[in-house]
């Protein structure tokens, strides 16, 4: 009761401080499991949890109209889950994204009533009453709120013990293929990252980066800064001078279109 | 950033456009989108250049037309429209129309180079400088996330509403006349592709326990795999997934439910 109380409220306020700050982020699993698992004593375990729930949830972009899997609510249940049940990061990460994915409806409604409401707030456009338009549009985020803080304490008030037994009960092989599984799970987070970003022709840029690793073991920053490089060289056409590249007649054209073709973003 | 001296009010007015900017997704809907928050982000100005409530409730109502961008680059939207803003307050034959359509037609390049920007890079390079840290239960790694990413994002916010102002109508002249913007975007796809295919060697762990005998040696397939292409499992995997849902047109829930169906399965018969 108490520990659903607590997710409940921190899930609340992570979103009212993630739309009130621009969005900054604090909704994503490396700080919101952080949170919970300060919430619930086991500060450490929750930011473990974090790391490898932002791995899953990498891809889920918030991308024009369209609605993601919704990550808060994935996030905060899945590492409040593991940390009652003591399972730790392979639980978490199980029933994180299923949730994430059933969570979407929920959002789907609020988005729903939201547009209900707009045609009020024309009508205060008209009148000139900013006032009443900055508190619609709180209401609007306090609704949200509202509504993450019950679906995650009714979640755990009826969720928690009936999740604890049924992990309890698992056999040893299939806690295993869990195992396997949740090494897996990042795939299905780049993959979906990459879907609007990457195809045919770009793709070398994504192998690059990987053999960068699998090869020669380097570290992250050194493939970021080295990307940053390749993609001023390629993109702005910084080729030595003898190809006078500048001028902008036909043949440095069909040049800078070839460079161009390899990476039609 | 723009050499221009800028007096005690311009500078109150760009403090008060950032400060409005944060609201924008408060009440973000299927019918306007972030409509409310833009014309909310929107006041600061429509206060300063409209003295008449007929004027400013005429300007309040046209940005409360549907609208959509990246919410951490919005100023540059609102910084531009403010320009336009003051133009028609002081212009009598100014075409109002203008305002949302210049307004407009910056929402998508600007969504374009602001999640590319945003979502799939500095978001990118701040998760992979925190997961190290983060794996090891270090606290650091969480503070370290918003660090590397709100810094920038708070001095981009800032001064994109500067920019945005200073350049006004100019900007979209700017825009369309060199490919800039394009250019931008596409080298931040480059780096993002990079980060993202090392990330997913890192991080994509898949390995297997087959191994053959011939007479009384044993070969394990592992070890013949990493001589000749190390993580090659994992970025089949992830290309796989990436298939599916690309030129499979699969759901994001599908691919989840197979990655756990094949740990299962693979699992129990033993090659994983």
């Amino acid at each position: 009761m108490t520990q659903a109380l607590i997710v409940g409220l921190i899930t609340a306020l992570v979103w009212f401080v993630e739309k009130m700050g621009g969005t900054p982020m604090v909704n994503r699993p490396l700080v919101i499991s952080t949170l919970i698992g300060a919430g619930l004593g086991d500060l450490q375990t929750g930011i473990i949890i974090g790391a490898s729930l932002e791995l899953v949830f990498m891809g889920a972009i918030q991308v024009g109209a369209a609605v993601p899997p919704d990550v808060l609510v994935g996030a905060s249940l899945g590492t409040a889950f593991a940390i009652i049940s003591g399972k730790g990061a392979a639980v978490a990460l199980t029933l994180a994204l299923p949730i994430a994915l059933l969570a979407q409806s929920v959002k789907v409604l609020i988005f729903i009533v939201r547009s209900w409401f707009m045609d009020y707030a024309v009508k205060l456009a008209e009148e000139a009453k900013v006032k009443q338009m900055y508190w619609l549009n709180m209401f609007g985020l306090f609704l949200q709120c509202l509504m993450y803080f019950v679906v995650v304490f009714v979640a755990l008030l009826f969720g928690s013990t009936a999740v604890d037994s049924f992990v309890k009960s698992i056999p040893e092989v299939i806690m295993n293929g869990l195992t396997v599984a949740g090494n897996l799970l990042p795939a299905v987070g780049f993959a979906l990252l990459l879907q609007p970003m990457m195809n045919k022709k770009n793709f070398l840029y994504f192998l690059l980066g990987f053999l960068m690793i699998a090869y020669g073991k380097m570290p992250i920053l050194a493939v970021t800064l080295l990307g940053v490089v390749l993609a001023f060289v390629v993109v702005f056409d910084m080729k030595p001078a003898a190809n006078d590249s500048n001028s902008s007649d036909g043949t440095s054209h069909n040049q800078e279109d070839e460079s161009e073709d390899l990476f039609d973003a | 950033m723009p050499k221009t001296k800028y007096s005690k009010e311009d500078k109150k007015f760009f403090r008060e456009i950032f400060w409005n900017s944060f609201i924008l997704e408060n009440s973000y809907n299927y019918s306007r989108q972030q409509s409310l928050g833009f014309a909310l982000g929107m006041w600061p100005a429509i206060k300063r250049f409209y003295h008449t409530k007929k004027d400013q409730a005429a300007a309040l109502t046209r940005h409360m037309e549907i609208f959509n961008t990246t919410p951490h680059l919005v100023p540059l939207i609102t910084g531009v429209t403010a320009a336009l803003e003051k133009k028609a307050s002081e212009d009598e034959d100014f075409d109002i129309s203008t305002i949302n359509n210049i307004k407009i037609s910056l929402m998508g390049p600007m969504a374009g180079i602001g999640d590319s920007f945003f979502w799939g890079t500095l978001r990118i390079i701040a998760t992979a400088l925190a997961l190290p840290l983060a794996k090891q239960g270090n606290i650091l790694g969480p503070i370290l996330f918003l660090l590397a990413f709100n810094v920038p994002h708070m001095i981009i916010r800032y001064y994109s509403g500067v920019y945005g102002y200073k350049f006004g109508t100019d900007l979209l002249t700017n825009i369309s006349s060199s490919s800039l913007f394009t250019k931008i975007s596409k080298a931040a796809t480059i780096v993002g592709l990079m980060v993202i295919g090392a990330m997913s060697a890192q991080m994509v762990i898949l390995t297997t326990p087959l191994s053959f005998k011939f007479g009384d040696t044993a070969f394990k397939l592992q070890t013949y795999i990493d001589q000749i292409f190390p993580l090659l499992m994992p970025l089949l995997y992830t290309l796989f997934m990436f298939w599916l849902l690309k030129s499979k047109k699969k759901s994001s829930m599908f691919i989840l439910m197979i990655t756990i169906a094949i740990g299962l399965i693979g699992s129990f018969i033993g090659i994983f």
